[in-house]
């Protein structure tokens, strides 16, 4: 597996959907209300790490914040948050509105596009 | 600093409402550049007879899901004031009580203390030659301690509650001071706490700086919330969600 990203093509990704997901972005009010809509955030003790806000902001906000200017050691470190973390269920609950699935979605696809996703070893799914 | 003061009394006032009002149509604007009609799967019209077609053929086939109405969307609102609390199943009013009472006691009065305060209509007449009904002075200061105890508590969980303080920023910090700050110092001058000019400075430049920010940042939720919640389409939509982006 080459150990290169390819930042380009992440940051015309990030282009591409920016207007929609930075708005989703900018107006999650880290109110944390999402929280007991996520299935795995109630079995694993109530830990924050699950939290749907907490996931989309540790993968795909982080993606924005450096502006795609990631390396691979990054988006191996947020394939756990988008596909351990979350099962993509699309059960969680934003009081504001926000799209939660289509940000963690969006975010397996940045990470997907550069060859990062479980592989056959890794159970998670 | 006469200057200022009166271009911040004066002038900044306008351009404060102007690019808080420009700002929203802005972003209502954007959002309909941004999303467009959902392609429904069926006609609309047509879901009636459809269903008695298959009534007759299939009986013990299962009906087609049947969109939700606005009341039926509404229905743990209504539950909570009808205090039928066995209909908040799953309900935010039954998993957070506490926090979703404060949160619209909050946003309700965050309008109503500025819009139906007796001083602002007296401004506002002055300026326009009519003004809104207001509510007494006595009334408003009341409504703000609330308010203000509602902030409190907005900043006590940023701090204190686990789960809200491991996805807060410097950011959340500043977006509630801004939105507390206008009403901080206004509390202040009608109690005539402090130097009343330097108070009341103070008081219409961070009104005018919530004004402004309003449209740009995360308290653009004021019009993004309705946007998200009932145009477009999900789940826990409360309108019919027709829009998708």
């Amino acid at each position: 597996m080459s150990t290169q990203v390819n930042r380009e093509q992440i940051k015309g990704m990030l282009k591409a959907h920016k207007p929609r997901m930075k708005r989703y972005l900018s107006h999650c009010m880290h109110c944390s209300l999402c929280a007991e809509s996520c299935f795995l955030y109630m079995k694993n003790d109530k830990d924050p790490r699950y939290m749907p806000s907490y996931k989309v902001l540790n993968s795909l906000g982080k993606l924005y914040r450096k502006g795609g200017r990631v390396d691979r050691a990054f988006l191996e470190d947020i394939k756990e948050i988008v596909w351990k973390n979350c099962v993509l269920c699309k059960r969680c609950y934003c009081p504001v509105g926000v799209d939660i699935p289509a940000m963690i979605a969006f975010a397996r696809s940045i990470c997907r596009s550069q060859g990062v996703h479980p592989d056959e070893e890794q159970s998670w799914l | 600093m006469a200057q200022f003061v009166a271009f911040i009394k004066g002038p900044m006032v306008w351009i404060a409402f102007g690019v808080f009002f420009a700002g929203l149509i802005i972003q209502g604007w954007r959002f309909f550049t941004m999303s467009r009609k959902k392609d429904l799967a069926y006609i609309p019209g047509t879901e009636k007879k459809k269903k008695k077609k298959k009534k007759k053929s299939k009986k013990a086939k299962a009906k087609p899901k049947k969109k939700k109405t606005i009341m039926e969307r509404l229905q743990p609102l209504i539950a909570f004031a009808d205090k039928r609390w066995d209909n908040l199943e799953n309900s935010m009013f039954r998993i957070h009580p506490l926090v979703s009472v404060v949160t619209i006691i909050f946003h309700v009065f965050l309008f109503v203390i500025p819009i139906f305060l007796l001083a602002h209509n007296e401004l506002f007449r002055s300026a326009f030659g009519f003004s809104l009904p207001s509510l007494s002075d006595q009334t408003t200061d009341m409504l703000t301690i609330i308010f203000l105890l509602c902030g409190g508590f907005f900043l006590y969980r940023r701090i204190f509650v686990r789960r809200v303080r491991a996805i807060t920023t410097w950011w959340d910090f500043v977006m509630l001071a801004v939105t507390l700050t206008p009403f901080i110092t206004g509390f202040m001058a009608f109690r005539q706490w402090g130097d009343y000019p330097t108070v009341m400075l103070a008081h219409i430049i961070s009104g005018e700086l919530m004004l402004i920010l309003i449209p740009f940042t995360k308290l653009g939720h004021m019009i993004y919330f309705f946007l998200y919640r009932v145009l477009i389409g999900s789940e826990y939509s409360f309108g019919q969600g027709k829009r998708a982006w």
